[in-house]
């Protein structure tokens, strides 16, 4: 019952974060001077009538509020509204755009996941100075050295300079930075907390029953470090909105960091405004979702 | 507990002198910093000039870091770079610190209510990523040095909040503030002597982190096209002029690059020693001894 | 002795990076016997047990010219696979919080199941009935255990789980740091009678890990005691405990006796009470948003005089903290009235006025807590002076003649907190409060954190600066010794009720509550084997 309530709280919670992220981005689009309406009439000659006119089809003449409701509405249809460039329909445009996107942060995480718990089990449990120098090193490669910066230089160092090709197009460089990336930030604590777990007095009574010590690690010292593994992917994800939009733009995929880069130079509201949103709403569930997996793996968390 | 002791002082006069990179960081720091306000006195030429009679050309004695595509010179633009990276890194750290802190201050003080009601509103701004807040909120407030700080001091605000909750939530738990009250200390009393060092520490440890981070976001940011005017370069927007051009003219978009990661990183080296020299449990978890025993 | 003996050590040391733990330790546990390895906080005997399990934590290790055999057979204590083997068959162990110790994730069945799989017990179904079992042996009949998590149980409970996990294997040696130092007084006996049965009816041999003698003289036949990583002195339990040969031993041994003690003269008390509670009951507001408040406490009423001295005894949970948090405006009462010099706390009122606060002062359990880490003493001590607004000279010379009175040496006065032990902390405390020259001095728990030689002396400065200073004193504990040696009188909780009340002296005659009689019954020495 009471683990019941708390999910309930919890997609509420969600539902809430989500619903904060449309009015928000819709409050910022349209506190821009001009509207759709303006970008079109730099773009083409129409007279104030004509304009007069697509307003009101657009629904431009409307109060914010009840343009609110009906994009929401809409957008819950799964109908985000008109490219203003490219006179198609936004939702089309995401369809396309999102596989691509999809495929890379899902493959950028998983490098990144395996990468830190990896180099985290070894370490903590080895105790080997090698491999905590190279979490360092990992660790500190991703501090210094922002995703795009290292897009640049590979691009630099493998098309240019060694001519290997092809490297644009492709998702094997840009995937490894940003999953290298993505270990570096999570590596250390993640590595930090199987150490102190490693010590834990539960783990130390695993020993004192004379497990072997791989049982020791799969069922005793793993489970323990699950929340705040949960909680770094949380982390994870929010560092690949970056790592992806660079990446795409850099390496020319043609994924949502390309289409909102593309939509914010044509000044192509609908386009931004749906991209963002999209992307938002995808991390709030995503959060939900490892809050509850944490709720559901955890049995001391009830309420 | 004589052990325990030593092993305390030990550990504190071992972290009293900064290790030999950090020292290197600070320098590299200084230096930068003197750059930024010297630039325009140094700079061989003016960062906007542009000389189509020399386009990509690679480092040479006129121009010691080359040209870029619309023959600009790299170096003046480096130079000059700096002034506008560092004020809107740090610009955007201490809008983020004084709103943020504020912010957090603010709901604590006022009690309860007001406590769930602020973070229940940051929480859901917090659902946001930083760097897609900091693209929306410079979608909307147009391009400019200062407009970028703005969306990056708001985009970063979120954590100084939560710092300072956290902080002032663990020092008002402390047996200390209670003996205090016990004393007849009154609030301000509680706050002057034991809650705002400790809530001081943590926020500029905290600004320290969020510092590079926003120079780092700024230049992701100008690599997106939606940095500052084209009139005060930044260096992520000679990385982003410059990205179609790499294969003509690598030394335009390599220079910016390896300014970028060299003051990130010192910046980062720097806030991790700072991190840990003014961790509040340093001084407990030095006193603990090898035997925690009842 | 007739056979071999089970376990033989030699030469133990316990390296870390800078420098030696423990060094030259040598002991040997009989089959059947129990060795006591008796010691402060900090005197090694834990990082002995752990080394003898091969279980030293990362960083340290066993020194190279240790020798040990078991059952005969050379041991090396450094080696994993050997020391492996043997753990959970042949030797097992029981540590110090048992909450800590098993996994939050796996029910207790599971784990249990595990030790009994290791032990080589082949087939669910048979490791299920064994489990079943082993956790009547323990008393946890009830098939229902099996299927809780350990959050679910109480720390008496899970102690009897992590006892009955070690005996999955049979072991010979069982190894037991602390077992039951984390657990309530009463709770404490039931396990220490636990395994005493446990250990007649299985033949096991012990090597029992504790810092309270009394403990040790109850279970063990050997007593090594141990001092900064050394034995200093071991021989027959009997021996050591009535005829130490050293004077460390002398002082571990006479610290409980000062307190079993018949308390000093009858003191000259005057009547003009300095606090009067009554009808008191304190709520705690209940889970979530709709959960009823819990009473934690209800209708207590008592007096104190000036100068008198007021026991407050009770378990975890008996609510004398709660009590002690009311009485100095930390707590609003829901019921009844609190009548302290200069004002009353009441439902409306739960508050000390600032001004008068300062004669009212508290002394908390754990001094470190209670002193702010990025203050001087110097500057710790004078806070109350400082409040008082008493200029930098005026008080510094009010704060040296204050750690004078409570024994320190002034030039402490410039250290941190983590620079001075704990019972120098602990002084720094009372010497704090003090400066307040309160009329009520409230002890929760003042010396529960602190070491049996260092409890003591904290009590005898408690007591000599009462008797100087005229102030009441509110002593809440839950070691019957301890509160019986410094109060008058002496108000037993139970359940948030005040249940027995009496005269120091009479707290152990026969015609008690039987809650008192059971307190008393629990402690360590009168567990009869």
């Amino acid at each position: 019952m009471n683990t019941l309530a708390g999910l309930a709280l919890r997609l509420g919670k969600m539902l809430l974060q989500a619903a904060a992220i449309v009015v928000l981005v819709f409050l910022l689009a349209r506190v821009v001077p001009g509207d759709t309406v303006d970008v079109l009439a730099t773009q083409g000659d129409l007279t104030d009538a004509q304009q007069q006119v697509m307003r009101h089809e657009l629904g431009l003449d409307r109060s914010i509020g009840a343009q609110l409701l009906a994009w929401s509405s809409a957008a819950l249809a799964g109908d985000f509204g008109e490219s203003i460039r490219f006179r198609r329909p936004v939702a089309g445009m995401l369809a396309t755009a999102l596989p691509t996107t999809l495929r890379f942060a899902g493959m950028s995480f998983v490098v990144g996941l395996v990468i830190a718990f990896g180099l985290a089990v070894m370490a903590a449990t080895s105790g080997s100075r090698r491999t905590t120098a190279l979490i360092d090193a990992v660790n500190i490669w991703s501090i210094a050295f922002p995703t795009f910066c290292v897009g640049v230089l590979g691009i630099l160092v493998f098309s240019v300079w060694l001519g290997w090709l092809p490297v644009l197009g492709s998702m094997v460089l840009p995937v490894l930075i940003v999953g290298i990336d993505s270990a570096g930030q999570i590596v250390k604590p993640l590595y930090e907390e199987l150490r102190e777990a490693t010590a834990a007095a539960h783990v130390r009574t695993a020993r004192a029953k004379g497990l072997h010590p791989l049982r020791v690690v799969v069922v005793h010292l793993l489970p323990t470090a699950l929340p705040i593994a949960l909680t770094l992917s949380g982390l994870v994800l929010a560092g690949l909105v970056a790592g992806t939009l660079t990446m795409e733009v850099l390496f020319g995929l043609p994924g949502m960091g390309s289409l909102l880069l593309n939509a914010i130079h044509g000044r192509d509201y609908p386009v931004i405004q749906a991209t963002i949103v999209v992307i938002a709403v995808a991390l709030v569930v995503i959060n939900a979702l490892t809050d509850i997996l944490h709720r559901l793996i955890d049995p001391r968390v009830t309420a | 507990m004589s052990l325990a002791l030593t092993s305390a002082t030990r550990l504190d006069r071992r972290s009293d002198r900064p290790p030999v990179t950090v020292v290197v960081a600070g320098l590299l720091v200084a230096a930068i910093v003197v750059v930024a306000a010297v630039a325009p006195a140094i700079a061989p030429y003016d960062p906007l000039d542009q000389d189509l009679l020399a386009l990509n050309q690679a480092p040479s004695a006129a121009h010691w870091l080359g040209t870029d595509h619309i023959g600009r010179d790299v170096l003046s633009r480096l130079l000059v770079g700096t002034r506008t990276t560092l004020l809107i890194g740090v610009g955007g750290a201490a809008i983020a610190s004084l709103i943020g802190g504020g912010i957090g201050l603010v709901a604590l003080a006022l009690g309860r209510v007001a406590d769930t009601l602020v973070f229940g509103a940051v929480d859901l701004v917090r659902a946001l990523p930083p760097i897609l807040l900091a693209l929306l909120l410079v979608v909307a407030l147009g391009a400019g040095v200062g407009s970028v700080a703005i969306a990056l001091g708001l985009s970063f605000a979120p954590f100084f909040a939560y710092v300072a909750r956290a902080a002032y939530r663990r020092e008002m738990a402390q047996d200390y503030v209670v003996a205090a009250r016990t004393f007849g200390g009154g609030p301000l009393h509680v706050l002057g002597l034991h809650v705002l060092p400790n809530l001081a520490g943590a926020l500029i440890t905290q600004a320290a982190i969020v510092l590079p981070r926003c120079i780092v976001t700024e230049s992701v940011l100008s690599f997106l096209g939606l940095g500052s005017s084209p009139d005060a370069p930044t260096w992520g927007r000679m990385v982003a002029d410059s990205s179609r051009y790499i294969e003509i003219a690598p030394h335009a978009i390599l220079a910016p690059v390896i300014a970028i990661v060299v003051l990130t990183a010192s910046l980062s080296l720097i806030g991790d020693d700072l991190r840990h020299r003014l961790d509040p449990l340093r001084h407990a978890r030095g006193a603990a001894g090898p035997e925690p025993q009842p | 002795m007739t056979a071999a003996p089970l376990l033989v050590v030699r030469d133990l040391s316990v390296l870390a990076p800078h420098g030696a733990l423990v060094r030259d330790v040598a002991f040997e546990v009989a089959h059947g016997r129990t060795l006591a390895l008796v010691g402060e906080s900090g005197s090694g005997k834990s990082l002995t047990a752990l080394a003898t399990m091969g279980l030293l934590p990362p960083g340290l290790e066993v020194g190279p010219g240790t020798r040990a055999t078991f059952e005969g057979a050379p041991l090396a204590l450094g080696d994993e696979p050997a020391m492996r083997a043997l753990r959970g068959r042949r030797i097992a162990m029981v540590f110090q919080d048992p909450m800590s110790c098993l996994n939050p994730f796996l029910r207790i069945g599971a784990q249990i199941a595990e030790a009994l799989q290791r032990a080589g017990l082949r087939g669910a179904t048979a490791r299920r009935q064994r489990t079943l079992a082993l956790l009547g042996e323990v008393e946890l009949a009830d098939p229902a255990y099996a299927r809780r998590y350990p959050h679910e149980l109480s720390g008496g409970q899970q102690q009897r789980v992590m006892i009955a996990m070690a005996l999955a294997g049979s072991p010979d040696l069982l190894v037991a740091d602390e077992p039951t130092s984390a657990l309530d007084t009463s709770v404490q006996a039931e396990v220490t009678r636990l395994l005493l049965r446990l250990q007649d009816s299985r033949g096991m041999a012990m090597l029992f890990i504790t810092h309270d003698l009394a403990l040790a003289r109850t279970l063990a036949d050997e007593i090594a005691v141990m001092r900064t990583g050394e034995i200093v002195e071991a021989g027959p339990a009997a021996r050591v405990l009535s005829a130490p040969r050293l004077a460390y031993t002398e002082r571990l041994v006479s610290a409980r006796r000062i307190l079993l003690s018949a308390p000093a003269t009858e003191r000259p008390g005057s009547d003009e009470p300095v606090l009067a509670v009554e009808g008191l009951a304190v709520d705690y507001p209940g889970k979530g948003l709709f959960g009823k408040p819990l009473r934690a406490l209800a209708g207590a009423s008592f007096t104190l005089a000036r100068g008198r001295t007021l026991g407050l005894l009770g378990e975890s949970g008996s609510g004398k903290s709660t009590l002690a948090a009311a009485i100095v405006g930390l707590r609003r009462p829901a019921e009844g009235r609190i009548r302290l010099p200069g004002c009353t706390l009441t439902a409306e009122r739960p508050t000390i006025p600032q001004a008068l606060r300062r004669r009212c002062q508290l002394v908390f359990q754990n001094p470190a807590g209670a002193l702010n880490p990025r203050l001087t003493i110097e500057r710790l001590a004078g806070e109350p002076m400082r409040l008082a607004g008493m200029s930098r000279a005026e008080s510094r010379d009010r704060v040296a003649d204050a750690i004078a009175a409570v024994g320190l040496d002034p030039a402490l006065l410039g250290r941190y907190p983590h620079q001075i032990s704990g019972g120098q902390r602990q002084r720094v405390c009372i010497a704090r409060a003090l400066l307040c020259e309160p009329d009520l001095l409230v002890c929760d728990e003042a010396v529960s954190a602190l070491d049996a030689t260092v409890q003591v002396q904290i009590l005898m400065l408690l007591r000599r600066l009462q008797q100087e200073r005229g102030f009441a004193m509110l002593f809440v504990g839950h070691d019957p010794d301890v509160v019986g040696w410094i109060a008058d009188e002496v108000l037993v909780m139970h359940r948030g009720r005040i249940v027995d009340r009496c005269a120091a002296r009479d707290l152990g005659a026969d015609d008690r509550h039987e809650h008192t009689r059971c307190l008393l019954a629990a402690r360590p020495d009168r567990l009869a084997a």
